[in-house]
């Protein structure tokens, strides 16, 4: 017990130095042009508001030196006060809340079906090495994460919305009349086509993994040692194959949550879902640059969170970590 | 002494991209009621997998392809899936060569144990199988059980988790133990020690033993009859005694002249060359190719199971001409 | 004793990894008999020469909208325009050749810098303990945690718009090269943590052999296996990347890219949807071809994963 509460602090005082390097990373970024409002009159030019600029200038305590304004940087971060987006003349902070939500539903969602769907998959692909199914099945998995997703998503949205009609192209709701007659299925629908698309990934990537992983399993003695030892088959493959295999990928799917964070713009562009990766992106092209840094430093904090709980979940599951 | 494991002619091949590996290619043995019966040969030479197939766990792609394995009066290979898991652990059970391997690394030594007392048997409530797997663990010789009970594999020494493996393997007192080189991985002194606890394990729990082992002084300390298995096949059978002084088989003398000894000063000899591919094995005699006896029929014929007295057989062309050398 | 018997009648076993000409003929060997390795190799072959001798056959230059003027703007596939034309008359089948020139450029020389990158990092951070070595790993670890992806977009815009926009694909190698090198790296320090401990080279220490000798004797050719495994998805990874940057408007202007025809394809998607359909499919097939021909050469080279 006491070996996972010291894992634990272990890994909490981790995180420390790199936030630190990301909010330095984000700052510099800011500061490249000397100070953040050089760098927005160089991309606004003339076209900026004078309110929003009297109010960034108080942000960035522009006139301070840059370690006093990094200090200050620091301190709002902690307080969750990310400036003022310049398109939308609005706090950064308030804006992202719902960004966030629209995205981890919409990755969560396709990361649960992924699982449910291919955890089963993988362990008969595992067990049926080199049959016919085993090859259609890594077949069928090595074409998922060779396919641009935002692509995929653009046919989805050609046969499913443009030549068929029967589901929404974009959005993440409505705007006037709810799709199917109540605003729950409108919700549904239009998660349908991006979910489908993001599961299809997803999937490939777990049971490409876990195939893997399962086969090298399934070869140990303790495999062996349990079906001589009388156990049914599904429990030697639940009980002790399955859960050895699974729990590095644990630390996989942890890392690709972090990365799916963000790591769906072309997706999220696709279908117009008003999540964070399709939001960065019109901040970019905008150079919105409180908009754009407010996002990296927010999703930087949350993969930092999703890798601490992951390890922390690694060093539950597997006992031989917490020791190193 | 009636048989207790009957194996005839048994064949399990590996259908690997390679090509068909013939891992067992017509094994014969015969084990009677409370021996300890050596099976031995080089690694490779089909020993594990005999065992692996009269449990009926063979790993994929291998498979039982032909042969007959009866054990008490039943004939294995006819079970059903369900009556044969009735049979694993409960009557055949089997320790493995690697004890880092043959423990799952996310278990406690507990879980396992009362996972092993349960299968098949859920009557036994969970604090009955606690109390059991606590004194399995004593059994095994184990210092401080409740404290090791609590333990993760990774945090016991080689010999112990060979001792918990054993444990294991003798949850529901099975007739028939396999023991798959279960002191191999071991060092030297911890292997001695695992040994005489197996012997003594034998005696009081009333078991038949099957010691698979490519070592020939374990071989001669722990087990009454022997049969030398070479590249899938049997070549020699016999009690220990007369395999070690009168040897018919010339793999039987070449292991013989491999093993070390203490009060003769003798050059060591290895056996010759390697262990023959079993996707494409040797036509006629499979040893011929290392046999410094061989001869023109060798090559050709494949030699017939000949009894050469009560209780010894031998696959060999020349037994009767040759005169072998044994243990002096 | 029985240790004795042990060497004299098992077959001998191999102790350590070390490559000599016979092992690279063993693992393509090995190599040669996975159907799905093979095939990506033939895949990516096959795109090499497309993209060096098809230029030769394309039937217009890059970006040319000379059909405009025929007014074949926006017409479907035929036997003049094979993929058809998009809204400005630009023959997708041209532009996919020169397309795919492009693209691979900006697969596999983003891959070599950031291969470069890696190497360089990761055997610094595998070779040096103590503060530097953790000052390293923190840089990787920092590299993980930040969105990449949306980073390379933001770079590749703010540099254009304020800094200068003639550097054309050039640009995308860049920011690629310099944003994909921590996998690498993190790799290369762990494979050259492990060989280090190896006992051989424990040994040859112990003889006296020099850190250079070490180096390239037996960690040069050990962590080249993972690094080509890595280095063939990395093509893979950075040709995605390169067509999603390109369908979110952040690439260059003027240049033909797959990512590039796709964009412009997705905007008419309803009434010319072969613009986005065909660049789309050949960016499927070179990636898988990447892919395969990696996970092929993973097979191969790694003893550690044979049956």
């Amino acid at each position: 017990m006491g070996s996972l509460i010291n894992y634990i602090i272990r890994r909490v005082l981790f995180m420390i130095p790199v936030f630190i390097g990301v909010t330095l990373f984000t700052f510099l970024i800011g500061n490249a042009a000397g100070n953040p409002i050089n760098l927005i009159r160089l991309a606004f030019k003339g076209t900026l508001p004078q309110n929003v600029y009297l109010q960034l200038v108080a942000y960035y305590h522009i006139g301070e030196n840059p370690l006093i304004r990094y200090l200050y940087y620091l301190w709002d971060l902690i307080h969750f006060d990310l400036g003022l987006s310049i398109t939308s003349q609005r706090p950064v902070a308030s804006e992202i809340g719902p960004w966030v939500w629209t995205t981890l539903y919409l990755q969560l969602s396709a990361l649960a079906l992924a699982l449910l769907i291919g955890i089963p998959i993988a362990i008969y692909s595992a067990r049926h090495q080199h049959s016919k199914s085993d090859t259609t099945i890594t077949g069928i998995a090595i074409f998922g994460y060779s396919t641009p997703t935002f692509w995929l998503g653009i046919i989805f949205i050609y046969i499913f919305s443009f030549y068929l009609r029967v589901l929404p192209s974009s959005g993440a709701v409505s705007a006037i009349t709810p799709w199917w007659g109540n605003w729950t299925l409108d919700r549904i629908a239009h998660l349908i086509l991006p979910m489908t698309v993001l599961t299809y990934v997803q999937l490939a990537t777990i049971i490409r993994l876990l195939r893997g992983n399962l086969l090298e399993v399934l070869k140990q003695d303790y495999i062996l040692a349990a079906m001589a030892s009388g156990l049914k088959e599904r429990a030697v493959i639940y009980g002790h194959a399955l859960r050895n295999a699974i729990t590095p990928i644990i630390t996989i799917i942890g890392l690709s949550l972090g990365a799916s964070l963000a790591g769906a713009p072309g997706l999220e562009t696709a279908f117009s879902w008003p999540g964070l990766g399709y939001e960065f992106t019109q901040a970019a092209l905008a150079l919105d640059i409180p908009t754009v840094l407010g996002i990296t430093v927010i999703i930087s904090v949350m993969v930092l969170v999703a890798n601490l709980a992951t390890d922390l979940v690694y060093g539950f599951l597997d006992p031989r970590v917490r020791v190193s | 002494m009636e048989d207790l494991l009957k194996v005839e002619d048994l064949r399990t091949y590996f259908f690997t991209e390679a090509g068909v590996v013939k891992a067992v290619d017509g094994i014969s043995l015969d084990v009677r009621k409370g021996e300890s019966h050596g099976l031995v040969g080089e690694s490779g030479s089909g020993k594990s997998v005999t065992a692996l197939s009269v449990m009926r766990i063979v790993p994929k792609p291998g498979k039982i392809v032909g042969g007959k394995i009866s054990f008490d009066g039943t004939d294995l290979l006819t079970l059903k899936e369900d009556d044969m898991r009735r049979v694993r652990g409960s009557k055949i059970a089997m320790v493995f060569q690697d004890p880092i391997s043959s423990l799952d690394p996310l278990y406690t030594v507990g879980k396992q144990l009362i996972e092993a007392i349960r299968a098949n048997n859920e009557t036994v409530s969970k604090e009955q199988a606690r109390d059991m797997a606590i004194s399995l663990l004593s059994n095994v010789e184990i210092s401080e059980p409740e404290r090791r009970f609590n333990q993760y594999p990774h945090e016991l020494s080689g010999g112990m988790k060979q001792r918990i493996a054993i444990a294991r393997a003798l949850a529901r007192t099975p007739t028939l133990l396999f023991a798959d080189e279960p002191t191999t991985n071991l060092d030297v002194t911890i292997q001695a020690q695992v040994l005489n606890l197996m012997k003594d394990l034998k005696k009081n729990f009333n078991m038949t033993l099957v010691l698979i082992t490519h070592d020939m002084g374990i071989i001669a300390e722990m087990t009454s009859r022997v049969t030398v298995v070479y590249a899938g096949q049997v070549s020699e059978s016999a009690e220990t005694h007369t395999l070690f002084y009168h040897p018919t088989h010339p793999y039987t003398e070449a292991l013989l002249k491999a093993v070390p000894r203490l009060d003769k000063r003798k050059q060591l000899q290895s056996v010759g060359g390697n262990i023959p591919n079993l996707i494409d094995p040797p036509t006629g005699c499979r040893f011929h190719p290392r046999c410094p006896y061989a001869i023109q029929i060798c090559k050709e014929k494949v030699p017939d199971y000949e009894e050469v007295e009560t209780d010894h057989f031998v696959a060999c062309h020349r037994w009767k001409e040759l005169s072998l050398v044994g243990v002096q | 004793m029985s240790q004795l018997t042990e060497e004299q009648t098992a077959p001998p076993k191999r102790v350590h990894r070390q490559r000599s000409a016979t092992q690279w003929a063993v693992a393509w060997r090995r190599f040669k008999r996975n159907k799905s390795g093979v095939a990506g190799l033939a895949i990516v072959i096959a795109f090499v020469v497309f993209a060096i001798f098809g230029p030769l056959f394309a039937p217009y230059p890059p970006r040319s909208t000379e059909s405009l003027l025929q007014g074949q703007a926006g017409q479907p596939p035929s036997w003049k325009h094979p993929f058809g034309t998009e809204i400005n008359g630009i023959d997708v089948f041209s532009d996919s050749i020169w397309g795919a020139r492009n693209d691979l450029w900006i697969g596999v020389a983003a891959t070599a810098i950031a291969t470069l990158i890696g190497l360089a990092v990761g055997a610094l951070a595998g070779y040096s303990r103590g503060v530097i070595g953790g000052i390293l790993l923190g840089i990787i670890q920092f590299f993980f945690v930040i969105p990449t992806l949306l980073l390379i977009l933001l770079f590749s815009r703010v540099f254009q718009v304020l800094v200068y926009q003639g550097f054309g694909v050039n640009l995308i190698v860049l920011i690629l090269g310099l944003f994909g090198w921590p996998g690498i790296s993190f790799v290369i320090r762990g494979e050259i943590f492990r060989v280090r401990e190896l006992e051989f080279i424990q040994a040859e220490k112990a003889l006296g052999a020099g850190n250079l000798r070490i180096l390239f004797r037996h960690i040069v050719p050990n962590v080249l296996t993972p690094v080509i495994v890595l280095a063939s998805l990395l093509v893979a990874g950075n040709i995605l990347t390169e067509v999603v940057l390109f369908f979110l408007g952040f690439g260059p202007a003027n240049v033909a890219t797959w990512g590039e025809l796709i964009e412009e394809g997705v905007q008419y998607v309803s009434v010319y949807p072969w613009v986005a359909l065909f660049p789309g499919l050949l960016v499927v097939t070179l990636v898988l071809g990447f892919n395969l021909l990696g996970d092929g050469l993973a097979d191969a080279l790694n003893p550690r994963l044979r049956e």
